[in-house]
């Protein structure tokens, strides 16, 4: 029963990081209509600078957390700025930004594989990893309470500012129908820059997560196939989507680790893919597209 | 809607040699036409014939090849949220209403461009007062609502931004005709009582004609006849080409 608990509060925790990610992937997805298999390095990117910050500047974890957020952010603006938008202006295929974006992944990585070196680095412990008894029933880290509530304060406020602001209601729009929003009077460039932004915002603090939970190092982002098999369960696109199939995705995975054996970790993932793919293509939220990456 | 001659005033939105290509196919070879104040001009044409693009082109939603369009004597701007804010609003071919958004959200977004809450207040008024159906759902989602009231609310929509022109891409597409009937009598009371001037293009050409003022006949990208759009129902040729016993 113990471990039960334990790992249901470890597998939501996690969940919710994954959460962070694929709700950044399936925004971008929902607007671009591609994959943007770029997401992970804006992850690594907020991870890199919160490092950074915390061990040369000996600044505080919320410091060093805004400047994790606005780094990946902005970084997330020019990707879509230098890599995609001349695609996008020139051709509907979206196949083309598809290809850009598994292209400007591996330039991400290796960026810092160049500059940084491609070593473990362990983030100074700022984040408390003291056990915590969770109503007496279980005991789990403050640190996974605290990636759990934290995811659920940032998916809040997306929620917030989509449905209660002119741009989250232009981006909802636009998910529907880039090219009408436009007709509305809306910049769709400014727009979709809006959108990278927050996607990239998410991500770091993805990425600060699980660079304290494992470490980091240049190829962290490729944690990003978990979120996107996320949205996918989910289906691409939807919000709710990409939060529910990362909250099963999170569960599946402690739940396999706890009873089974921690090397079936990731054959549960990918055996909730094929699942997904064969049952229901389309995810649970999701609208039926014909293509899916 | 008056008989005096609209030539002698300037035009409101004026669409000088456009054209258009889309790779190896030219849309619009070097189409012209004026629109006056508080004018109906209708654009009549067959499938093809590249109305859809004019309307595209000036929205700046498909790249302008050639020529100039002017809004009340300057030069429209190039990309399409700066044309609605410059004056002119598109309701779109297909309505393309926002399904899975409310008939309210769908009139706010068309509002996108206006900053002062009250005026966004104001001109939703004015919608509802010209389609009080429309408010009415005002919270239903605007995929839920029948063709000729998406079609409402399509117009409503591009009304909200307050423009000085309204573009209307075939309005009577897919709908029933007493539906058909319905629309262009508040087309009627749009131009009358607010004021607005209006282009339409139609394929209901007969529709059409009764509506506007003036009319322009595209074949093939190239403007071929232009008038008086009494005359025109009246022109043998017109009437052989466009209105070949149709009632509708």
């Amino acid at each position: 029963m113990d471990t039960l608990f334990q790992q249901i509060i470890n597998g939501l925790s996690i969940g919710s990081v994954y959460a962070l990610i694929a709700v950044g992937y399936s925004l971008v997805y929902s607007i671009l209509l591609f994959s943007n298999f770029a997401h992970g390095g804006f992850l690594v990117i907020g991870g890199y600078i919160c490092y950074y910050i915390l061990v040369m500047a000996h600044a505080n974890i919320w410091v060093a957390s805004a400047g994790a957020l606005a780094g990946a952010g902005v970084s997330a603006v020019l990707v879509e700025r230098f890599a995609y938008r001349p695609i996008r202006e020139r051709t509907h295929v979206t196949l083309y930004m598809l290809i850009a974006s598994m292209g400007m992944s591996i330039v991400i990585e290796n960026l810092f594989v160049v500059t940084v070196g491609g070593r473990y680095k362990a983030l100074p412990e700022v984040i408390p990893m003291t056990p915590v008894s969770v109503f007496g029933f279980a005991t789990t880290s403050a640190f996974d309470i605290l990636s759990l509530v934290t995811a659920v304060v940032f998916l809040v406020a997306l929620q917030l500012f989509l449905s209660k602001t002119k741009w989250g209601l232009a981006i909802r729009a636009a998910s529907y129908n880039l090219r009408v929003t436009g007709l509305m009077g809306v910049n769709v460039n400014r727009l979709i820059a809006i959108v990278f932004f927050v996607a990239g915002m998410l991500a770091a603090v993805g990425g600060i997560f699980l660079s304290a939970r494992y470490t980091l190092f240049p190829q962290l982002g490729g944690i990003t196939t978990k979120a996107f098999v996320a949205a996918v369960i989910g289906g691409l696109g939807s919000l709710p989507g990409a939060v529910v199939g990362s909250l099963i995705l999170g569960l599946a995975e402690m739940l396999t680790t706890g009873f089974l054996s921690s090397q079936f970790r990731d054959l549960i993932v990918f055996f909730l893919l094929i699942a997904t793919l064969i049952v229901r293509p389309s995810g649970l939220f999701g609208r039926s597209v014909g293509e899916k990456v | 809607m008056t008989d005096t001659p609209m030539e002698e005033k300037r035009p409101l939105l004026s669409v000088r040699n456009l054209s258009v290509s889309y790779g190896a196919i030219q849309a619009l070879k070097g189409a012209s036409l004026d629109v006056y104040p508080g004018e109906i001009v209708a654009v009549i044409g067959a499938n093809g014939a590249g109305k859809s693009t004019m309307m595209n082109a000036i929205m700046g939603d498909v790249k302008r090849g050639g020529g100039e369009i002017s809004l009340d004597g300057k030069l429209l701007p190039a990309r399409s949220f700066q044309v609605v804010s410059a004056g002119i609003s598109l309701s779109p071919e297909g309505r393309k209403v926002f399904a899975p958004l409310t008939v309210m959200e769908n009139l706010e977004i068309g509002a996108f461009p206006l900053k002062d809450k009250g005026e966004i207040k104001e001109q939703t008024r004015r919608v509802f007062n010209l389609f009080p159906r429309l408010e009415e759902r005002r919270d239903q989602y605007a995929g839920t609502l029948s063709g000729g009231e998406q079609q409402m609310l399509a117009i409503g929509r591009a009304l909200m931004a307050r423009p000085r022109v309204l573009l209307l891409d075939e309005p009577s597409l897919g709908l029933a005709p007493i539906i058909i009937t319905e629309i262009f009598k508040e087309l009627a009371a749009i131009n009358k009582t607010l004021g607005m001037t209006i282009l339409i293009v139609e394929q209901n050409a007969r529709k059409a004609l009764l509506l506007s003022d003036r009319a322009y006949v595209l074949q093939t990208g190239v403007i071929t006849i232009e008038g008086n759009s009494r005359d025109l129902l009246g022109d043998r040729e017109i009437i052989n080409a466009y209105l070949g016993g149709s009632e509708n």
